[in-house]
């Protein structure tokens, strides 16, 4: 039998640890005197209330989570979140309509970025606060989620985020959860801390510094301006935002490294070089092509290029140029990377760059095979040798992420008015990325779509942030019998 | 080393074997006096001639073939076989350029049916009946090489599972190589004689009736009218459809059905999915056309059921604009690109026993996340399929897609639009025929730039040897010696 009742005291636990947050955007509110002080008051207050109380009516229940109680809270913390996580914006009128305010505060802790908002500078700055904070907090939900928690419970995929990366291994960096988790928030925190001040020192205005920092390291791409990062024209912010970026998708534990002094740890993960590697190849492709095509200078075209490669493949993304007036091959070489994902044990999202790597491996190694049927030729990752099983489950993962992409397109596009917008919006919502192609591109947003497509898109973006298997191993009825 | 002699043997049997059908094809030419006789007569004659000198120069050679000779033979085949059969089109001028003779006689040969003609009814009697035979050839040549030839060297769609498993394999039909083949040619020829007569009985001339029939049992979609099917009537059109269902099917079966052996048909899961897939996508289209299009039922049903069987089936033949339609079913038309029919069929493409094996295996994945140390095989027909085998299909679908992708951008870079590049790309890599926005069911690949239609034709090679086949030969260790 499932014991719910853990289930509720650990949500209890956690929706006052988000009320903490909404009285944070209480305070930016107050200090800025305006009007959407009262909605994070009642916001607060209804989320601590009710956490306390489901907190106390479970009280003194036997601490022992089970693996099923395991995956329903991390499913069920998602939604959760985003329920009370509206009120903000439906208490202070920012955002009227009930789907529209669940599908920002979904798009917000699944990091994906997705807006519905076509007014977003005139909302006052506790709202825009708010918004920001939902994305660094599902960063850090994220980060603790797969490098510490799900390991220790272990539940499956964990292999890759884990023993292939050598030194830190959350094994080696230290042996408890809550270790571990201050450590990565620490990490976190003080990258988003370095950011902000150069982005101030930049000429950013602080509110705007600390608002965008809060949303690149979590990958997410909310922007405080309606042109995203387009708006900060200068090129000193944007590489800035292009390295924190690329740092936020690196994996956490190879940054860990690199902090406490083990720099040669990185350059030696395959995934890091790999990762790397893409990322210059796509940008200079791009940059070329850019460049050729005329009317703007080499550094430009250089850095629209990275900018919006190492964007799209961090799944943060901002958006600074608009792609879709690129060429069919350029767009089409954007459209790749939405299916590749940041790296393991990042706060990007998508398929990931490790199991990209592991795809390739596998095929070559299959034809390799094909010649010598007999051999055994195992594959190698970081000089140790994958598990089959590990490859079989990654092969599972990518087949399952193309079919639910296929059907959710074919879904979508009775809900759009084109092929485009149809099939990127999965695409987007699934990697959590943020913007599309056609009606809901970079300088778009998804205010026009019916409002089942946005619950759908909603449903897509936690799908795909916890990694597909995790959401629909509930629907599987082996799970629920014993 | 190589035997590289013992190659060049073959392919001059090969030539001669070509002439002799080409032959055959002058005296269609004579018959109808359209004055392309001599054309023919010089295109055999190149083929002999060229044939036999190289006969002569290798006839010497050791007649053993190991496994790196047999597949180079194999892809040679198809282009030789592409190079002598473009002659009639060049020299007869009904084609401008070398280019687009090798286009379409590879179209033929891969029985894809992308034609780069724009006025096929103004072509002569003889070229037409060539233009057919070319698939009747490479239908039959197809069937050989994955029921009788491929197997043996543990490769393939046939080559799956193991000998046990369906009782459908090489070993059951017959021992041996020649044996098989024969039978092959029997069942093809009987089920072309079938179809001719069923058209014929309903009021198409014989001579298209023939090209047809050998269009259809090659899946490959070639017709005598400019319009294809679409203005055939409603018997002709169901005719087609028995038909084309029919070249879909694994032949074994077929063989089966002849011998009485009802229960290995009925309990052949594939054939199974096949038919409930059909029968699923077409009620989706139906239903849609009724209700959104307005359509009336027996024509949207006619329509849904000719496009969904000829896609499926990588045939080809277009009884509608499907462009026309709703964009969710253009969606859904396009996905079924990458399906394909049954393998041990003339059909192209993925094949659905192996999206069948992947799907079962990627159900399994969750039974594993919950109990990871359970051993979970895959089960097919009621044996148990080796995880070395999902792996082969995984890489196999992985490899798909790579390609798919890369030749998409390839096609963009050419200067096809995104939607033209990617359904010209599914089309020739699944052998179906029409593809998408400029190269549509109603257009033709004519105007694709001349780089364009080289891509595409190593496409449909590549397809039609199921990728490994040919790339195989980029492996180092292919040549090394052993």
């Amino acid at each position: 039998m499932v014991k719910f009742k853990i289930i509720l005291n650990i949500l209890g636990k956690l929706l006052v640890g988000e009320s903490f947050f909404l009285f944070l955007s209480l305070i930016v509110s107050l200090i800025y005197g305006e009007s959407d002080s009262l909605a994070f008051l009642k916001a607060g207050l209804i989320t601590l209330v009710v956490g306390s109380l489901s907190y106390l009516t479970s009280k003194g229940v036997k601490k022992d989570l089970g693996k099923r109680e395991g995956y329903i809270i991390v499913s069920l913390v998602w939604v959760v979140f985003s329920i009370f996580g509206c009120l903000p914006y439906l208490f202070s009128g920012a955002i009227s309509n009930v789907t529209n305010a669940f599908f920002e505060t979904m798009s917000g802790f699944t990091t994906t970025g997705s807006s519905i908002l076509n007014n977003i500078e005139e909302l006052p700055h506790g709202i825009l606060f708010w918004r920001s904070l939902t994305q660094w907090m599902g960063g850090m939900g994220i980060i603790v989620m797969f490098l510490a928690i799900l390991p220790t419970l272990g539940i499956g995929g964990r292999e890759l985020f884990v023993a292939e990366v050598p030194g830190p291994a959350p094994d080696k960096l230290t042996p408890r959860i809550k270790e571990t988790a201050r450590n990565l928030w620490g990490l976190y925190m003080l990258f988003t801390l370095i950011q902000t001040i150069l982005l101030f020192a930049g000429g950013m205005t602080f509110f705007d510094a600390i608002n965008h920092s809060l949303t690149t390291m979590a990958t997410g791409g909310y922007s405080t301006k309606q042109a995203s990062v387009g708006f900060f024209t200068s090129p000193y912010l944007q590489y800035v935002i292009i390295f924190f970026m690329f740092v936020a998708g690196t994996n956490f534990t190879l940054s860990y490294a690199v902090i406490t002094g083990k720099a040669t740890k990185i350059f030696k993960d395959e995934e890091f070089r790999f990762y790397t590697i893409v990322v210059l190849l796509f940008s200079l492709l791009i940059a070329v092509g850019l460049f050729a095509a005329g009317n703007i200078s080499g550094e430009q075209a250089f850095r629209d290029s990275l900018f919006t490669v190492v964007s799209i493949i961090t799944t943060t993304g901002y958006a600074t140029a608009d792609y879709l007036l690129w060429t069919p091959f350029l767009g089409m070489l954007i459209f790749v990377l939405f299916f590749v994902g940041g790296s393991a044990g990042s706060t990007g999202g998508g398929v990931k760059v490790v199991r990209i790597l592991l795809l390739f491996k596998n095929s070559f190694y299959e034809l390799k095979r094909l010649v010598h049927p007999n051999a055994v030729i195992p594959i190698r990752y970081n000089k140790h040798v994958v598990d089959q099983k590990t490859v079989t489950n990654i092969l599972a993962f990518f087949v399952f992420y193309v079919i639910i992409f296929m059907i959710s397109s074919i879904l979508m596009s009775l809900w759009t008015p084109d092929i485009y917008s149809a099939f990127s919006a999965v695409a987007t919502t699934l990697g959590n990325i943020g913007p599309g192609f056609g009606e809901v591109g970079p300088m778009e947003n998804f205010y026009k779509l019916p409002d089942l497509a946005k619950w759908f898109l909603a449903f897509l973006m936690m799908l795909g942030r916890l990694e597909l298997f995790t959401v629909l191993v509930l629907f599987s009825p082996s799970f629920w019998r014993h | 080393m190589l035997n590289w002699k013992f190659v060049f043997y073959v392919m001059s049997i090969i030539m001669v074997v070509e002439s002799f059908f080409l032959m055959i094809s002058s005296a269609v030419a004579f018959f109808y006096g359209d004055g392309d006789f001599y054309t023919f007569v010089q295109s055999a004659s190149i083929s002999l001639i060229i044939g036999t000198i190289t006969y002569f120069s290798t006839y010497q050679c050791k007649k053993d073939i190991g496994k790196r000779e047999a597949f180079i033979i194999v892809s040679f085949v198809w282009v030789i076989f592409s190079i002598f059969g473009a002659m009639p089109f060049l020299l007869g001028g009904y084609v401008d350029g070398f280019t687009n003779a090798f286009f379409e006689t590879i179209s033929g040969f891969t029985t894809t049916g992308a034609s780069v003609i724009s006025n096929i009814e103004a072509l002569p009697h003889g070229i037409l009946f060539w233009r057919s035979l070319t698939h009747l050839l490479g239908g039959m040549g197809i069937l050989v090489l994955t029921i009788a030839i491929l197997p043996i060297f543990g490769f393939g769609g046939m080559a799956m599972f193991n000998a046990e498993a369906a009782g459908i394999t090489p070993e059951k039909l017959h021992p041996r190589i020649k044996e098989t083949a024969q039978r092959l040619w029997g069942l093809y020829m009987l089920l072309i004689a079938l179809e001719t007569i069923f058209l014929a009985l309903g009021g198409m001339g014989i001579f298209d009736a023939i090209c047809h029939s050998f269009g259809t049992l090659a899946s490959g979609g070639f017709s005598t009218q400019n319009e294809s099917i679409v203005n055939y009537s409603p018997y002709i059109q169901y005719v087609l459809i028995v038909f084309m269902f029919l070249a879909g099917t694994n032949f074994t079966l077929h063989y089966f059905a002849i011998k009485g052996n009802v229960k290995k048909i009925v309990q052949n899961q594939e054939f199974k999915v096949y038919i409930a897939l059909i029968l699923f996508v077409t009620s989706v289209i139906t239903v849609t056309l009724v209700y959104l299009d307005h359509g009336s039922f027996e024509k949207s049903f006619r329509d849904a059921l000719f496009q969904v069987t000829s896609v499926i089936t990588s045939t080809g033949f277009v009884s509608a604009d499907y462009t026309l339609w709703h964009p969710y079913l253009l969606f859904l038309i396009f996905g079924l690109m990458f399906t394909g029919a049954c393998v041990g069929s003339t059909s192209g493409g993925v094949k659905i026993l192996r999206h069948l094996l992947l799907f079962k295996n990627s159900l399994l994945e969750f039974k594993r996340l919950i109990h990871p140390s359970a051993v979970l095989p895959v089960r097919y027909n009621n044996d148990m399929v080796g995880q070395d085998i999902i792996s082969k299909i995984l890489a196999f679908v992985i490899l798909y897609f790579m390609v798919f992708f890369i030749g998409c951008f390839a096609m963009t870079l050419v200067g096809l639009d995104f939607i033209s590049a990617l359904g010209a790309v599914a089309t020739t890599m699944g052998g179906i025929g029409p593809g998408l926005g400029t190269v549509g069911p109603m257009n033709n690949f004519a105007q694709v730039p001349d780089a364009g239609k080289w891509i595409l034709s190593f496409l449909m090679l590549l397809g039609r040897l199921e990728l490994f086949t040919f790339l195989i030969i980029f492996v180092p260790s292919f040549w090394k010696n052993q």
